[in-house]
């Protein structure tokens, strides 16, 4: 018995008293124990085998992320600090020990894309001049691009015409490997642009105003003149969505599954196309709008309007999440930046009044940048590595490096890319190429732009190599990882938070618990009995100056000044004046005004009392 | 410009797997968290749409099953025993009885143990009668199926067996018998006398009729539970004391009792890792503590309730478990006992029998409410909960030392098996899949505190009556707390102050 108590060791102390009383009469029963205990300076005593037994072991902190080469290790990770408020000791533990290796998976894991993906030149790509010469990148011709790279590249470089169909809306797949042309005019086509192996070639005769590859390759979508149809990879019509009338623009969210719309009655339609229902039509109350494109970070639809402003929808608010006034005239181009950087907080507009404006989505406030440019602007994009092109009127202007440099200069073009007499109406970056395809009104052209994308894609999200069998399993994982439309939020880091008001209690049902139901410290503290530490005060009073404890002070000083007859403008007026020492005739006045007011004010109130009988005869009117 | 060769990403020969290229950077993976959080809900679907946990019933008693005999150290075998006096020794490979002994005692059989021999073939059962007051070691060769080497048994006094070279294929330590064994026991049937993996159910019958106890011994009281010695020859029973005994000798060694009481012992069980401490419940809501050494009861703790049953916890030594009378069950640690570490609630009706894993980690509980629950030691609630129709009050539970599958005795007369893991998947799994299965449970674990995982994890359906009883109680228990809130609030102040929960558990220490 006593050799088990020995062996196991006492208890770790939690309370004080415990470890006193009990300790004592173990050793009064069955003399020394086989442990001993390893006296300190300060009079104080460890016992080696306090956790002799513990439920879970932990590698010591030494070993943590230690770089062997240097000896040093990093700083030791925290877990985040809303946990340290949870009151659960047990689930405390739980998920600081989680977010722990969440965080240190993270950091192993750039470390890990670190080897694998970054350049061993460490510079982004792109073409480089001998600036102090007076070269510029942005006179650098196409031909002399295509001139100067290999063969592979030089066959990336086409165009492809077709004379009086309209002008030509493109699309590419996510994993850049197929492109989806449309013209004005009705002609819609489908290919692998690099093994030029055509997939589909239909003549709809009609007008279309959009096209767009649904979740794979295998079907697109088209806005035609009075509906959305979607086609498999063979141009056979699979669907009419009879609800998506007179479409304008189009966005496809990959993840959610759902085809976003809006037409002319400037209806935001959100279509389910994995289960074929419609998920909810918002109207936006601003006419036809202009312009469309989805943030791919967060699935937030950005509207371009007519009148300049710029919304940001999701299917789950019927209001708009922001809404900003971006242009004097029509937003005609909006482009979201994907790229490392950014992460979709960047965006770019383009307005009818020929600026173009870079916005921040954290903060709404003022653009970033705006400049003006010559042509008129019809359309943006933005590419993989954050290069911006802005196409419009004889040609397209491909910008890098927006961010750096002088923001309040206008930015000089990385490079034009001119086409003369035409307009262009869609440009799109190549993903995981740096091509940018432009689409206008003599067919569409697959223009070099050295640097602009991603170098390394990732097989699991987005496969260029994509074999058959790979692309049957990314379907059906694809559907089984289907976001559910309820998620999509601005803030893109909200799920898996810990809810800092209670889980989700609202402030009536926190209040309307019974006394019994509290749990022992909300007890206590209602007893005004809390003990709390002092650092949980500070918190709260930290917290009080971000929301209510500031507020509050003022509000009682509020409370002060609007005391009767201190605020009055009046008695200001007396107060100020009395601070000079002058008579004057109207000061005089004034006294004699409010002293009369404060006459009549008092019988009144003693009148309301009873303390004096109010005159009610013929001579009241004499007061 | 990027320039990428077919050579790198086209695999190299025909059955070579395509090559990937992977970019961790998060600007290529957008909706990492929803998309996980997706996933994750599909995971914790798919752990309840597979779970079934129930495996088998081993049938055979003519009267309700009343205690389990495992043998802690061999996954096959398990032994019931009846209300009727009749002990059965289950193949849990074979799912069926490998003896039946009708007669091993007269009326019920309190508890059930087997010897502590190091080698698996000569471990034999003890059995302890409820009204006979009489504890008999058998010793069969039945007991170790597939063990039929003739030189182990040489010397031994069951020396019968004719097992020859060939069937030496078929020798299993573990008493776990494959497929292979399954197939051709039939073979080999005729060749043997007795013991073995006879189908003849006539002649193990017979045999079971004919079987004689190596040794009996007698108690003057009926004795209600048992349990052996983790090493030595020694074993101990619970009647009004708790009497050691040995394996050789006919008397017991010694009685032990704390102070002059004469209550009703329920259970004992031996601690597993300092194997000379002994605890036991008794009728009068003790717990008591006694090392065999010094033959003396070290300590004992009086409760509110009567506890049904007790089991160490095999990886913590100084851990207990207490079944409780009161539809609890309290963990001890022994260095302090003033107080219960965790109290685990639930169960509806008294809690009969209870069980560790043998990773510490987990237990099972069984109630006299017929369902079986499994705790996860830390938290209160339990992590899942089995009935069946026809599993009528649960007397007995036990995990098998593999701790894959948990055994319930129940009045009904069936042992059931159930998958200590509802959803687990029985069989071989490849890596591939058990890669998926651990990388299911820890999307699910990360987002158990959501909502929408947690309602469809913590979802259980029971019985109309479990539900309604549970209704029933949690209505009770908040009324009398509203009471004792309402009492406080009018008495004078500090007068009553509210007991912690915990704290109510026990009245008293005793040393």
């Amino acid at each position: 018995m006593d050799a088990l108590l020995a062996s196991a060791g006492p208890l770790p102390t939690k309370k004080q008293n415990y470890k006193g009383k009990q300790s004592s009469t173990y050793n009064k029963k069955s003399g020394p124990t086989s442990h001993q205990t390893i006296p300190r300076a300060d009079g104080s005593s460890i016992d080696p085998s306090l956790h002799s037994i513990l439920s879970s072991t932990r590698i010591p902190a030494g070993f943590h992320q230690s770089n062997l080469a240097s000896g040093s290790g990093s700083a030791p990770i925290k877990p985040d600090s809303s946990i340290s408020r949870i009151q659960d000791k047990k689930l405390r533990s739980k998920l600081a020990r989680q977010d722990v290796t969440h965080k240190q998976a993270k950091s192993d894991r750039q470390d890990v894309n670190e080897w694998l993906n970054k350049a061993i030149s460490g510079d982004k790509g792109g073409i480089e001049v001998d600036e102090e010469l007076g070269e510029k990148t942005w006179r650098v011709k196409q031909s002399e691009i295509s001139d100067s790279v290999g063969v592979g590249s030089k066959g990336k470089k086409f165009d492809l015409k077709f004379e009086g169909m309209g002008s030509y809306k493109v699309d590419y797949t996510r994993n850049g490997r197929y492109l989806a042309i449309a013209s004005s005019k009705g002609h819609v086509a489908t290919f692998d642009w690099q093994a030029g192996k055509l997939h589909s070639e239909i003549q709809l005769k009609e007008s279309i105003r959009d096209i767009k590859f649904l979740h794979s390759q295998d079907f697109y979508a088209v806005a035609q003149k009075k509906y959305v149809f979607i086609y498999d990879q063979n141009g056979v019509e699979l669907h009419k969505l009879k609800q998506h009338i007179d479409p304008t623009h189009m966005e496809f969210l990959p993840y959610h599954y759902l085809l976003a719309t809006v037409g002319h009655a400037g209806y935001l339609k959100y279509h389910d196309t994995s289960t074929g229902v419609m998920l909810t039509q918002i109207p936006s109350h601003l006419g036809s709008p202009h312009s469309m494109a989805q943030n791919p970070h967060s699935a937030i639809i950005h509207l371009g309007h007519a009148n300049g402003t710029m919304t940001l929808w999701s299917p789950n608010m019927t209001t708009p999440h922001v809404k900003l006034l971006a242009h004097r005239g029509p937003v005609n181009g909006i482009a979201v930046d994907p790229s490392e950087t950014s992460a979709g907080r960047y965006v770019a507009t383009s307005g009818m009044d020929g600026v173009v404006k870079i916005w921040d989505g954290r903060m709404w406030g003022k653009e970033v940048r705006s400049w003006h440019v010559r042509n008129q602007v019809t359309t943006l994009g933005y590419s993989g590595m954050g290069m911006l092109s802005v196409g419009g009127k004889s040609g397209v202007t491909v910008y890098r490096d927006l961010h750096s440099g002088n923001i309040q200069h206008t930015p000089t073009p990385y490079l034009t890319l001119p086409l003369p007499s035409l307009t262009a109406s869609s440009v799109k970056f190549c993903p995981f190429d740096d091509l940018l395809c432009v689409g206008h009104e003599k067919g569409i052209s697959s223009l070099l732009v050295p640097g602009s994308g991603e170098p390394n894609f990732d097989s699991n999200e987005a496969d260029l190599y994509e074999t058959y069998s790979r692309k049957r399993e990314r379907d059906v994982r694809g559907l089984l990882e289907k976001i559910k439309p309820e998620l999509i939020t601005l803030d893109t880091d909200f799920l898996g938070h810990i809810n800092e008001s209670r889980g989700g209690e609202t402030f009536e049902e926190r209040n309307s618990r019974s006394y019994r139901q509290l749990g022992r410290l909300e007890r206590l503290r209602v007893d005004g009995k809390a003990d709390e530490p002092q650092n949980q005060l500070e918190d709260e009073d930290e917290e009080g100056e971000g929301e209510g404890g500031e507020g509050e002070t003022t509000q009682k000083e509020k409370v002060k000044r609007k005391m009767k007859g201190k605020g009055g403008s009046t008695s200001r007026y007396l107060r100020k004046k009395q601070k000079k020492n002058i008579v004057d005739n109207s000061l005089l006045a004034m006294k004699a005004k409010v002293a009369a007011q404060k006459k009549a004010e008092d019988t009144r109130r003693k009148i309301a009392k009873g303390e004096i009988v109010k005159e009610t005869g013929a001579l009241a009117r004499f007061g | 410009m990027i320039s990428r060769s077919l050579d790198d990403h086209m695999p190299s020969s025909s059955t070579s797997p395509h090559p990937l290229q992977r970019n961790l950077a998060p600007h290529l993976h957008p909706f990492q968290k929803p998309r996980e959080y997706a996933r994750a809900l599909t995971a914790v679907k798919m752990d309840r749409m597979f779970a079934k946990p129930f495996v088998d019933a081993l049938g055979g008693h003519q009267d309700g099953v009343y205690c389990l005999g495992k043998d802690s150290r061999r996954v096959g075998v398990v032994a019931g025993g009846g209300g009727d006096g009749e002990v059965i020794v289950h193949s849990l490979t074979l799912r069926r009885p490998l003896l039946k002994i009708p007669h091993a005692h007269k009326g019920m059989v309190g508890g059930i143990c087997w010897t502590s021999e190091s080698h698996d073939g000569q471990r034999g059962m003890i059995t302890a009668g409820k009204l006979d007051g009489t504890i008999k070691i058998w010793r069969s060769e039945a007991f170790a199926p597939g063990i039929r080497d003739k030189e182990l048994f040489q010397g031994s006094e069951f020396a019968s067996g004719s097992g020859s070279a060939g069937h030496q294929q078929h020798l299993d330590q573990a008493g776990a018998i494959g497929e292979n064994g399954l197939d051709m026991d039939v073979d080999f049937d005729e060749e043997e006398e007795g013991g073995g993996l006879n189908l003849d159910f006539a002649k193990r019958d017979k045999l079971g009729e004919s079987l004689e106890p190596k040794m009996v011994y007698t108690n003057k009281n009926g004795l209600n539970g048992i349990d052996h010695h983790r090493t030595d020859s020694v074993f101990a029973t619970a009647s009004n004391t708790v009497q050691i005994w040995d394996e050789n000798r006919s008397a017991a060694l010694s009685n032990l009792q704390f102070g002059s009481s004469l209550e009703t012992v329920n259970k004992v069980k031996f601690n597993q890792s300092e194997t000379s401490v002994l605890a036991s419940v008794g009728n009068d809501r003790t717990m008591c503590l006694y090392d065999i050494r010094t033959g003396k009861a070290e300590r004992r703790i009086v409760m509110q309730f009567v506890s049904n049953d007790i089991s160490w916890c095999p990886t913590l030594p100084t851990t207990m478990l207490l079944a409780s009378e009161d539809h609890n069950l309290y963990t001890f640690d022994i260095r302090n006992l003033n107080s219960p570490s965790q109290i685990y609630k639930g169960h509806v009706g008294g809690v009969m029998g209870c069980d560790w894993s043998p990773t510490g980690e987990e237990f099972v509980s069984g109630s006299y409410d017929r369902t079986v629950r499994l705790w996860n030691r830390e938290s209160g609630k339990s992590r899942d909960v089995y009935h069946t129709k026809r599993m009528q009050r649960v007397f007995d539970v036990t995990y098998t030392p593999t701790a894959d599958f948990v055994l319930s005795a129940s009045d009904d007369g069936n042992v059931r098996i159930w998958k200590s893991n509802a959803s687990k998947k029985l069989g071989v799994v490849s890596s591939k899949e058990r890669q998926a299965i651990e990388h299911r449970q820890k999307l699910v674990e990360r987002y158990s505190a959501e909502k929408g995982v947690r309602s469809i994890k913590d979802r259980r359906h029971v019985p109309q009556s479990i539900h309604n009883a549970t209704k029933l109680k949690r209505d009770m228990i908040e009324s009398r707390k509203v009471k004792e809130d309402r009492r406080r609030e009018h008495s004078r102040k500090g007068r009553e102050k509210p007991k912690a929960e915990r704290k109510k558990a026990v009245i008293v220490e005793q040393k």
